[in-house]
């Protein structure tokens, strides 16, 4: 006499067979673990603040004033390691005095060790002597190797303006009267200035979603060997049905993509006040690339197809985490992607620290996109298995 | 060996190429990837500032400032609008220039001028475009500089990252169509057995390896020609790039068969190509890196056909120049052609009894 079977049973069977099988593919296993180290690992070399300094050599040293009254705001500290050479960061500007020219040339030239500037100021010791009498005054830009144009460009710029301001002084002119402009500045925006979103964090979206898109892969395999096989069609004269072999490809799916996310966003130290949101969002992605797996696997012919088919799904549904790491807004078409409701949710905890109530409509647009694409995907499996 | 056997393979494979996901991916992921690293890892890793301008008077400063190096120069017709990429980080910085602006700037009246700069713009670029903006504004002023300003460059032969990623985009079209879509084209025939069928009729082992090689030989030419024409990396010598290119791309092909006669299926295709691929890739690197020993890269075997190139495509060498390194990689190729003789015997062997 057959005992009679919980869906729930069959359901965990088949889960434990898929696990099984999950365990044996060394492909995708030591890819799973390989990737995700590396993607840990990358997190961690990605520079975690963003360098917005020009780092300038000046001699003399009292000229070095001058230069750093191009900053909007002054601040002091900070020092160079060779003697007498006090380095002085400002926004956008920190400037490293030098006794001598010989010395900045050799520094910025490579020639001798010192404090890593990009460019040195050479002007003569008399500079502002030699521009009050009208003499001609001669200042040497010095630039590093890999130094760009435009900083390059910037840098004379400012010596001419230098020049200009001792010109002015030397006349006993107002220094407003000095600039040929009234010029009004104004900051648009929150000011980042000192506080931009490091490279590191704009990352985090972008890894996250290639261990997503890792698990999804390897659902995909496992879902098109079984297809292959005709192993389904085999299961099917079990006690299971093919709503329990969908259950079950879906929860195996969903839970290896969310338990890797998680973490992978626990190791890269992601979990602060908005842990429960950013788990809801890894949900809802580890469901939407369960549905793109499941698609692949229904219609991948073999391990090349699937694998096409697969990177053919997932490549547009990683361009939203690819939009974040570029300044500037998201354009419409990358908005109506599926992917992006999660990946905002994930750059707006990790780098502003929001919460639910901020977030509430990308995760509400993510929860739509997540019924339609695993809605999708198992409409495609069950018609598949249905004409095997 | 028979040429109109050998033709008739490489017919077959090219026309039904096309349907396999590895010919597809050795076509479009080249293409893809100069797009992804021209465009954007160049503006991750090295942006260039952004700056906007509202020109309401056709002033001699816009044309000025679309003119200088380093500085994307946007114009834009109304104040709002500039604001608006401006707030959103879609420029660094918006200049407003009102009507009349140079005939004031000339007469001494100082006209006004309104400077928007993006709260999220970076510090760094904050400072050029107003250091720069004041430069351009004097320039129209026309008023003498009361210095001169000499400038000593110590950048020698620095390319930008965009330049030493080239070598990298063309490494990768030739190992997708020289090394995979010939060793692909092999194992596949293998493992579902059609090659069986193949080598019953007249065909020989040597002549379907020598036809699969001829077609990933002619996709690894093409795709890494047009990797080059993509990154505009032509180098001044034509004759001394399509030698560099047949070079590379028979060396790949030839590391391509060895693969083809080594791996008995896909699985071990695959692990044996990321087992090895370090070796492939590996001189690449080094371009990144100028601050390396680069001696290490002489190590691999590839660099001597993937440093020619870069000399030849972006260095403006001659072939006079990379002969003797060429010379290497095709002693290389030979050895791996030697390599390819002894493993597809085994492989016939190997055949005759499965």
């Amino acid at each position: 006499m057959a005992r009679p079977v919980s869906h729930a049973a069959v359901v965990a069977a088949i889960v434990r067979k898929d696990l099984r099988e999950f365990g044996r593919d060394r492909l995708w296993l030591i890819l799973t673990i390989v990737g995700l180290a590396l993607f840990i690992g990358v997190f961690w070399l990605l520079p975690g603040s963003v360098d917005e300094t020009i780092r300038v050599g000046v001699t003399p040293p009292d000229l070095a004033d001058t230069l750093i009254g191009f900053s909007a705001e002054e601040t002091r500290g900070g020092t160079g390691d060779a003697a007498s050479q006090e380095a002085q960061p400002t926004q956008g500007l920190e400037v490293v005095r030098f006794d001598s020219a010989a010395k900045l040339r050799a520094v910025v030239s490579g020639e001798a060790d010192g404090p890593d500037v990009a460019v040195g100021l050479a002007f003569p010791a008399d500079f502002a002597g030699a521009i009050e009498r009208g003499a001609p005054v001669t200042v040497t830009v010095y630039v590093a190797s890999g130094v760009p144009p435009e900083v390059r460009q910037a840098m004379e710029s400012a010596v001419r303006e230098i020049a200009y301001f001792a010109a002015g002084a030397a006349e006993g002119a107002d220094p407003a009267d000095v600039v040929p402009v009234r010029q009004e500045t104004v900051v648009l925006g929150p000011d980042r200035a000192g506080e931009q979103v490091p490279l590191r964090e704009r990352m985090r979206p972008l890894l996250a979603f290639f261990v997503l898109m890792m698990e999804s892969l390897a659902l995909a395999g496992l879902i098109a060997v079984e297809i292959q096989r005709r192993t389904v069609t085999a299961l099917l004269v079990t006690p299971a049905s093919l709503t329990d072999v969908l259950t079950a490809k879906s929860l195996l799916g969903t839970s290896l993509a969310f338990s890797e996310a998680v973490l992978m966003l626990a190791l890269t130290r992601s979990f602060g006040a908005g842990w429960s949101v950013l788990l809801a969002a890894a949900l809802l992605g580890a469901v939407i690339v369960t549905g793109t797996a499941l698609v692949s696997g229904a219609a991948g012919r073999d391990f090349m197809g699937t694998l096409f088919l697969s990177m053919v799904l997932l490549v547009p549904l990683a361009i939203p985490a690819v939009t974040v790491l570029f300044p500037g807004s998201t354009a419409v078409w990358v908005k109506a992607l599926p992917t992006y409701g999660v990946m905002e949710v994930f750059v707006r905890v990790t780098s502003y620290g929001e919460s639910w109530a901020e977030l509430w409509g990308p995760l509400a647009l993510a929860a739509l996109w997540c019924a339609a694409v695993f809605g999708a995907g198992l409409l495609v499996l069950r018609r598949k298995v249905r004409t095997l | 060996m028979s040429a109109a056997r050998i033709f008739t393979v490489f017919r077959k494979d090219l026309k039904l190429g096309p349907r396999s996901p590895i010919f597809l991916y050795a076509v479009i992921l080249p293409v893809l990837m100069t797009f992804v690293v021209q465009v954007a890892f160049t503006s991750l890793f090295e942006p260039a500032p952004r700056l906007g301008i509202v020109d309401r008077g056709d002033s001699e400063l816009t044309a000025a400032a679309e003119g200088l190096d380093g500085i994307q120069v946007s114009r834009l017709d109304d104040d709002a609008g500039l604001r608006r990429l401006v707030e959103a980080n879609d420029l660094d910085a918006g200049l407003v220039l009102p009507p009349g602006f140079d005939d004031d700037l000339r007469a001494g009246r100082q006209p006004e001028l309104r400077f928007y700069i993006g709260g999220e713009s970076l510090a760094s670029n904050r400072v050029i475009l107003s250091v720069t903006t004041l430069d351009l504004v004097r320039a129209v002023e026309g008023a003498a500089a009361p210095v001169d300003v000499v400038v000593e460059d110590f950048g020698g032969g620095t390319l930008p990252l965009s330049s030493r990623l080239v070598p990298l985009i063309v490494m990768y079209a030739l190992v997708m169509a020289g090394v995979f879509l010939t060793a692909f084209a092999v194992v596949d025939e293998r493992e579902k057995r059609t090659l069986d069928a193949l080598i019953v009729t007249p065909v020989r082992l040597g002549e379907v390896l020598l036809a699969k090689g001829s077609l990933g030989f002619v996709v690894a030419v093409v795709m890494a020609f047009v990797t080059l024409v993509l990154n505009d990396a032509l180098g001044g010598s034509p004759a001394g790039l399509l030698v560099t290119v047949v070079v590379a791309a028979a060396m790949s092909t030839a590391l391509g068969l060895v693969f083809a006669t080594a791996a008995r299926n896909v699985q071990m295709l695959f692990a044996l190509i990321k087992g090895t691929g370090f070796l492939i890739v590996g001189p690449v690197i080094f371009y990144l890196f100028p601050d390396w020993p680069q001696w290490i890269a002489r190590i691999f075997p590839t660099y001597w056909f993937i440093d020619p190139l870069y000399r030849v495509a972006l260095q403006g060498d001659t072939l006079a120049d990379v002969w003797w390194e060429l010379a290497i990689a095709l002693g290389l190729t030979l050895a791996a052609l030697v390599a390819v003789v002894a493993l597809a015997r085994r492989m016939q062997a190997r055949l005759a009894v499965e």
